[in-house]
């Protein structure tokens, strides 16, 4: 039970990741469907600076490579954010197309990167991987603290870190002049045009920090959860979490402080059913349908309910031109 | 003299473009993506053919065998079936992101009837009840998202999305129910086949390649002159003047979201039935994502998509069977990024056909420069005839004062105190006369003497 916590929080963190990076793009208006292809694209940034750092390196820095790994993920992630935002917000081209076709690109780009690049010469690289564990290190005499410090104090440094990020980025949405204004573009960009915000600047600033804090979720994936073991469906697996990340938004009504509670939960349901015993195998797909369904049941109720603070920023998914009337 | 501060570049709306010259642009654009592509393979396959061998490895890919030519029509074929049963949706604006979803139920509906019915019942039986089914089964997988949208106005998008998820997940679980001992995979079915047009290659291919033809020319017609063409376009561009027009929103909404899942179980039942006669999880091979593509790239429009989706298949085929066996590519990834970079190209070319860009260069005087610029020059360089002390504006209400040019001191005072707002006595184009101007500046010189 407890390890079920533990994996839970850690597969959250994730979650955590793409869906905090989601919600800072859609407050700036754009609803981006390219974050699956962009986590992925973490992922391969992450898995390149983790090689660079340790492979045939005679003494590895643990501290060095996780500062490495996570800035090649946002460098990475953010690069597929900048031709998001220069096709959404420059050329205007309509969001959903972009975004599935940073998906498209970003899941093909991750599998060829890491097959060719990264892990060129096969299973060694990937045997390389798995024997380091400088991202689940955990804070020393945690483990005399019992269930408390197991599940809370002794998860790696990416939880921690998505924890911290969510918390900034509530704070910033909700009691900075950069929030409001951040804000004010996604309810009504010509407004907020109007009393002088800049726009296009906020918009590009904005998805692509999204884009960077949820590339983080890749490197959360292969090497938080997976502790480096980077198998070939490795893209595939990603983009699966990055719709789900897309659906936490919802699920936590846009408030980052909110999806740090729906990270974990989506994190329990998402890991559900490879922790659970007494089951069959082909109750195996059922119980993965669950974290979906949950999400479609959240999407009705919060519809149903349809209160004006749980809805979507009000101009979500579209392009704004000055000189359009 | 204030100068005027312009941006770099301004933006505006261009008039519509010819459609010719909006395809050439579509055009380079692809061409530039394909450059582009044969450029960066043939310098990092690990056995290059040549930059020249990249557009023959394409093109022998595409359409070097018999085999390959029907593959790349049923394909086709599949692919502009799934775009036109998401254009209908898109077209009232109603994002169907369903489709992998959608394809998969009538896959597994199919499969179902095979393996139950398969050789108990008479073939025409099952594929007749297969047809049926697998209709039934991606319609609803439609309809669930539509009735939620049309009452509580969920978004489908994600819902849709979600539904993808689902449906991939309760393929899993039929085979795994089929196959426990198995890997997950399902071997083809033997009974319950759909039958072939005639023998050979061409019989084998042919099912699909006309039901496309037949399907793409019926929804053309459906769009384009039927009422619910009409309704589903109107609802598109606005649901109050729908509903202003008498028309029901929801029933609208509903039966048409039940059209997109029916066409989209079709294509179910022709990959089970006619081409792999089993299901597995990845059978949709995202034609649901490409069918969204393929839709927005052909305006909507399936004559157009047919092309688009033509072309899109070229790609795929030319690349998974031409390319990537040439150059000696070990993973399919690589077909998507070079199928993802052209996505890339075409949809940024869309940009040059809807707007156009003014570029502001500093110091650019030939050309067509900006008309406030122009006036700034000339303002500048009458600043200068002036001795420096007069004003633009000064100059201007001179010139709006052509009587003042009659030569007459006392007719200064006049003109000077004279409001800029008086109309001229004689017509405009007067005023910008060579002689005249003269006259007027020569004026100005004595009036600055005097004081």
């Amino acid at each position: 039970m407890e390890t079920f916590f533990i994996s839970a929080i850690t597969f959250g963190a994730i979650f955590l990741f793409g869906c905090v990076g989601e919600i800072v793009t859609e407050k700036a208006g754009h609803l981006n469907l390219g974050i699956p292809g962009i986590m992925c694209m973490g992922a391969a940034g992450g898995c390149l600076g983790v090689r660079l750092c340790t492979y045939g390196v005679a003494n590895p820095s643990g501290v060095l490579t996780v500062i490495v790994a996570i800035l090649f993920a946002m460098i990475f992630a953010g690069l597929l954010g900048a031709v998001y935002a220069f096709f959404t917000v420059s050329l205007r081209v309509n969001q959903n197309v972009t975004g599935l076709i940073c998906t498209t690109f970003g899941a093909g780009f991750t599998s060829f990167f890491l097959n060719t690049v990264v892990l060129a010469d096969g299973a060694s690289a990937r045997l390389a991987f798995a024997g380091l564990n400088y991202f689940n290190a955990t804070i020393p005499g945690v483990d005399k603290l019992g269930w408390f410090g197991n599940i809370f104090l002794g998860q790696g440094v990416l939880v921690y870190l998505a924890i911290i990020i969510a918390v900034v980025a509530a704070v910033v949405l909700r009691y900075t002049k950069v929030g409001l204004h951040l804000r004010a573009i996604g309810e009504n960009p010509a407004t907020a045009d109007a009393v002088g915000i800049p726009v296009t600047q906020y918009k590009y600033t904005f998805v692509i920090i999204g884009a960077m804090i949820a590339g983080l979720g890749g490197i959360g994936y292969t090497m938080g959860y997976m502790r480096g073991i980077v198998g070939s469906t490795v893209d595939t697996t990603i983009q699966g979490i990055g719709w789900l990340s897309i659906a936490l938004v919802i699920f936590t009504l846009w408030k980052p402080a909110l999806s740090i509670l729906g990270s974990i939960v989506f994190g329990m349901l998402y890991i559900l059913s490879t922790r659970i015993t007494g089951i069959t195998f082909e109750q195996i797909p059922l119980l993965d349908i669950v974290p979906y369904a949950v999400t479609i049941l959240v999407l009705i109720i919060t519809s149903i309910v349809g209160h004006r603070e749980t809805q979507a920023p009000a101009s979500l998914g579209l392009s704004y031109f000055r000189e359009d009337r | 003299m204030e100068r005027v501060k312009k941006p770099l570049i301004h933006i505006s709306k261009r008039e519509p473009m010819p459609l010719w010259k909006s395809l050439l642009i579509r055009a380079g654009a692809v061409l530039i993506a394909l450059i582009i592509s044969a450029t960066f393979i043939s310098l990092s396959a690990p056995r290059s053919q040549g930059f020249f061998g990249f557009f023959g490895s394409l093109f022998s890919g595409a359409f070097g065998t018999e085999r390959r030519i029907l593959v790349l029509l049923q394909d086709t074929g599949l692919l502009l079936l799934v775009a036109l049963a998401l254009v209908v949706a898109f077209r009232m604006k109603f994002w169907n992101l369903g489709g992998n979803g959608q394809i998969l139920m009538g896959c597994l509906a199919s499969a179902i009837c095979m393996k139950y019915l398969g050789g108990k019942a008479p073939d025409a039986a099952v594929g007749l009840l297969m047809f049926v089914t697998s209709l039934a089964a991606g319609a609803a997988w439609a309809v669930i998202p539509a009735v939620f949208k049309a009452f509580f106005n969920t978004n489908e998008s994600l819902f849709t999305l979600m539904l993808n998820y689902v449906a991939m997940n309760l393929v899993v679980f039929f085979i795994a129910l089929w196959y426990p001992t198995g890997s997950g995979a399902m071997p083809p079915l033997t009974e319950g086949r759909l039958p072939t047009m005639g023998g050979g290659l061409v019989g084998r291919y042919l099912p699909v390649i006309l039901t496309a033809v037949i399907v793409t020319a019926a929804i053309f017609c459906y769009l384009r002159f039927t009422k619910h063409g009409y309704e589903i376009d109107l609802v598109g561009e606005s649901k109050n003047t729908a509903r202003y027009a008498g028309i029901g929103v929801k029933k609208v909404v509903i039966r048409t979201l039940a059209f997109s899942g029916l066409l989209c179980g079709l294509v179910g039942f022709l990959l089970v039935g006619s081409i792999n006669y089993m299901v597995s999880p990845t059978m949709d091979g995202n034609m649901g994502f490409t069918g969204i593509m393929v839709a927005w790239l052909g305006k909507f429009n399936p004559l157009i998509m047919a092309g688009v989706a033509f072309f899109v298949n070229i790609l795929s085929c030319g690349m998974a069977s031409g390319v990537q066996t040439d150059f000696r590519f070990t993973s399919e990834a690589f077909t998507d990024i070079v199928i993802g970079l052209i996505y890339f190209f075409f949809i940024g070319c869309e940009f040059f056909i809807v707007y156009k860009v003014h570029l502001n260069l500093p110091g650019r005087t030939h050309g067509r420069p900006a008309p406030a610029f122009e006036m700034g020059e000339k303002g500048a360089q009458e600043e200068q005839n002036e001795q420096g002390e007069q004003s633009e504006a000064q100059v201007q209400k001179a010139q709006t004062a052509p009587e003042a040019g009659q030569a007459a001191p006392a007719q200064v005072d006049v003109a000077e105190q004279a409001p800029p707002e008086t109309p001229p006595d004689t017509p405009p184009d007067s005023a910008s006369d060579a002689p005249k101007k003269n006259i007027l500046k020569k004026l100005m010189f004595w009036k600055k003497e005097e004081k």
